[in-house]
């Protein structure tokens, strides 16, 4: 299907090796492109309703509730199970066994039966077998301050402090978001066709912003049986801040390298919004909501509370971009090349994380053409070959296409020092040092750029004897190839796709392809606790289920200004 | 146990890769197994009466060119599954038709080689009108004939008994690709012997097939499943206290 950008035949996008820079990547930020903002423009825009059906938790607030799900299609069902859990058991962790909180997504009813056979599966997670008709299994973990300050403070009558959200933006933590089959639920492939989900990640994300939901209801519910006569519910800014954690590893890494097709979508995607941004004659008004977006993130930024000090020096450089950005913007006029000039000026003064907020802001601007793109977030996965095709094209190709690969060296350590792999504990993704720890032999084929230098390698010989000969021929002769070679000749065809860094090498920090997943999904507060683990919040400034209704009008400008929740800033609360 | 289309996938790729299999033919032959389970056609059953000759096979052997000339190529498998790395031989067919207009590929002496479907699938997509044909030395005689238009993404597929042919010496272990670039090559029956229909399945039951295993998931039995997980298991690295840390998390999350 067309979009409106498709009618923008002179967009000029970005280069690869600029885009697709690891570190550059490393810096992207949620945009209104993000997974958790397009769901919430279509609920809010087709008016999906959710009611609660049974909420039977206890004076600890255990139990089960249930939630569902009315859209224009069909009818869903959110169930989530909260237990008491042991802290010594409370972790993070893919190889932790028991959480606060297990819930599901499930299309239609949820009849006794299922029911029961959730119950006794969904709070084991991975090691339960889970029914087809769940479309998302997840589950979290308390942020035990925020969630103690929480209902102390609802008890006494009182609001919490925001500024406890401020540094840790949720009550729950998920650990795991699964969907797409895992465990025995819903194949994604069933959702391709569901108006409702059938974008990357969205079932997934609504399970989430559920959880978001339930955390408010359960710390209220805490706090009335805690202390009937006085508890209050929690204010409406306060529950508009909160949003839901997410705690993650190395995992989204194999994602990434893995689905090469689907990372080109959801980057080319935002390249293009950012081109045809960049070409619009702005406005006195259009700079004016610029410097509004600025000033609103400059805050945000400025807030944001991390123990991580090379995230703390990326915030605050940041924080001094914005400033010049808004001193540089204010004495600029709206001249027919405002956005281009702003851009190119702020390549050069500002770190790359200002770089890409900036351009973030701007596709702000133009949401009627640019949302459009969302509906081709997703495609249809699949490398193929092309065995026709002459040796010789292959390795033009390569040269042309993936010079970032063959400055790989195999001589030089450094280049091969990292390698990845899975534990035996629960499969759990990890990183090794290739030189002194065990398991390299069973290392994950993640590093594409050392396995293109070896086609490469091996191409360069092989048309020394077959100067003629096709690729097939080449594959017959090396068939250890043939993956490498159909993921060449497919991503050939497209302009973004791999990640040009090598996973092996020393300097590569795996915290950037975290971030650069994470950012596609909407998260922000980046609070990275290591190197390749990191806390992150999603939702946080989010419209609440009760301010979507169309009871409150479906007008344009109402849903604009639902949309406008990127970059949260702290409430301020009047309390008596 | 009911398992998913991708659990099921994505199993077959990690137990193949444990077996010893090339990424690129693992990949390929979990998705041969899993788009046959997933289309009816008896993926999983296929798997587990070939998957004990596959833990016996070399997977560094290919399959070796015998023969070939601008259209005809002929290929021994040398009593493989086709699982392995066979998807070359029918890549092989596939570019010479692109090539040439249309080819005739033969891969002699392989087996499992209802899975190829799975495979063919991928040609059909890319474009090629595919046919496949083999006998199966059953007591009667069995032929099986799969056509796929270009652009169709499942075949139609005609599997029939003949009575009173004529002897054959040689044995029924090879197959007979034919691919053409502009020619629909659909099967139809007709014959001057006498036929017995024994299964027809249009590309309308195949798809209807899918879409139930999408619903309803799809049944493995446990002990299969078992199999494949621990083949799978092969490729994880035993734990230490220094790869607990190689996660860059700690164990505990009370804050």
């Amino acid at each position: 299907m067309a979009t409106p950008l498709d009618a923008q035949p002179e967009l000029q996008l970005r280069p690869a090796d600029q885009v697709m820079n690891l570190v550059r990547l490393g810096s992207l930020h949620a945009s209104r492109l993000s997974f958790c903002r397009s769901l919430v423009r279509q609920m809010a825009r087709e008016d999906w309703t959710v009611t609660t059906v049974r909420f039977d938790l206890d004076a600890d607030g255990h139990g089960v509730v249930i939630y569902r799900l009315s859209t224009p299609n069909h009818t869903y069902h959110g169930v989530v199970f909260s237990q008491h859990l042991d802290p010594e058991l409370r972790s993070d962790r893919v190889i932790a066994e028991a959480w606060d909180v297990t819930f599901a997504l499930l299309e239609g009813e949820v009849e006794e039966s299922l029911l029961e056979q959730m119950a006794a599966n969904v709070p084991l997670q991975e090691a339960g077998r889970q029914h087809p008709r769940l479309l998302v299994l997840s589950r979290a973990n308390k942020s035990l301050r925020n969630f103690g300050h929480f209902v102390d403070a609802l008890a006494s009558g009182q609001q919490p402090d925001p500024a406890w959200l401020t540094r840790v933006g949720y009550l729950y933590r998920t650990t795991a978001v699964y969907g797409n089959g895992k465990f025995g639920i819903a194949d994604y492939a069933r959702l391709q066709n569901n108006p409702d989900f059938n974008r990357p990640f969205s079932a997934q994300m609504f399970a989430v912003y559920l959880l978001r939901h339930f955390s408010v209801q359960q710390v209220e519910h805490l706090a009335r049986n805690r202390s009937p006569e006085r508890a209050v519910a929690l204010h409406p800014s306060l529950q508009r801040y909160l949003g839901i954690g997410n705690s993650t590893g190395l995992g989204m890494a194999p994602f990434l390298i893995n689905h090469p097709q689907l990372i080109q979508q959801w980057v080319y995607c935002r390249e293009r919004a950012l081109a045809y941004a960049r070409e619009q004659r702005p406005n006195e008004a259009s700079r004016r909501e610029l410097l509004a977006l600025l000033h609103r993130a400059h805050r945000h930024f400025w807030e944001t509370v991390t123990e991580d000090a090379e995230q703390t020096r990326r915030n605050e450089a940041t924080v001094v971009s914005i400033d010049s950005v808004i001193e540089w913007l204010e004495r600029t006029p709206a001249t027919p090349n405002l956005w281009n000039d702003l851009l190119v000026w702020a390549d050069k003064q500002c770190s790359l994380e200002a770089q890409e907020l900036i351009n973030t802001l701007l596709i702000e601007l133009y949401p009627d053409l640019i949302d459009a793109v969302e509906d081709e977030l997703g495609c249809e996965e699949i490398l193929e070959l092309q065995p026709e095709m002459r040796a010789a094209t292959l390795k033009q190709d390569i040269e042309a296409r993936f010079a970032w690969a063959l400055d790989y060296d195999p001589k030089n350590p450094d280049h091969q020092y990292w390698f990845w792999y899975r534990s035996v504990e629960k499969e759990e993704p990890r990183l090794g040092v290739r030189a002194c720890e065990p398991g390299s032999a069973k290392e994950m084929p993640l590093a594409i750029g050392p396995r293109i230098y070896r086609t490469h390698q091996l191409l360069d010989a092989f048309l020394d004897r077959s100067p003629r000969g096709s690729v097939v021929e080449f594959l017959m002769a090396h068939p250890r190839q043939k993956e490498c070679v159909r993921r060449i000749q497919t991503m050939a065809a497209t302009p973004y796709g791999e990640i040009q860094a090598n996973l092996w090498h020393r300097d590569m920090k795996p915290m950037h392809l975290l971030r650069t997943k994470l950012s596609f999904f909407g998260a922000s507060r980046f609070d990275p606790k290591s190197d390749r683990w990191v806390r992150v919040t999603l939702f946080q400034g989010a419209p609440l289920f009760c301010e979507l209704f169309s009871d409150h009008g479906t007008d344009k400008a109402r849903l604009a200004e639902l949309d406008d929740w990127s970059f949260p800033v702290e409430p301020e609360l009047n309390q008596p | 146990m009911k398992v998913s289309f991708n659990e099921l996938q994505g199993i077959g790729r990690k137990a193949f890769i444990g077996i010893g299999f090339a990424e690129g033919d693992a990949i390929d032959a979990a998705e041969m197994v899993a788009w046959m389970e997933a289309h009816g056609l008896g993926g999983v059953e296929a798997l587990k009466k070939g998957l004990r000759f596959l833990l016996a096979e070399d997977h560094n052997e290919s399959p070796t060119l015998v023969y070939q000339d601008e259209d005809f190529s002929v290929l021994d498998a040398h009593n493989h599954s086709i699982l392995g790395n066979a998807s070359l031989a029918v890549e092989l067919g596939y570019a010479r038709a692109r090539g040439r207009g249309l080819s005739v590929t033969k891969i002699r002496h392989c087996h499992n080689r209802i899975l190829i479907i799975g495979y063919l699938s991928r040609l059909a997509r890319r474009g090629m009108n595919v046919t496949a044909f083999w006998r199966n030395a059953h007591d009667p005689l069995t032929e099986l004939v799969v056509g796929f238009k270009a652009g169709h993404p499942v075949p139609e597929i005609c599997l029939y008994s003949l009575e009173n042919t004529p002897d054959e010496t040689e044995k029924n272990d090879g197959i007979t690709l034919i691919m053409a670039n502009h020619v629909d090559l659909l099967p139809s029956l007709r014959s001057e012997y006498e036929l017995t229909n024994l299964m027809r399945q249009t590309e309308e039951d195949l798809e209807k097939q899918r879409d139930r295993a999408l619903v309803e998931g799809m049944d493995v039995d446990d002990e299969l499943w078992h199999n494949l997980k621990s083949l799978a298991d092969r490729l994880l690295v035993e734990a230490t206290d220094a790869s607990r840390s190689g996660a860059g998390a700690g164990t505990s999350d009370n804050d």
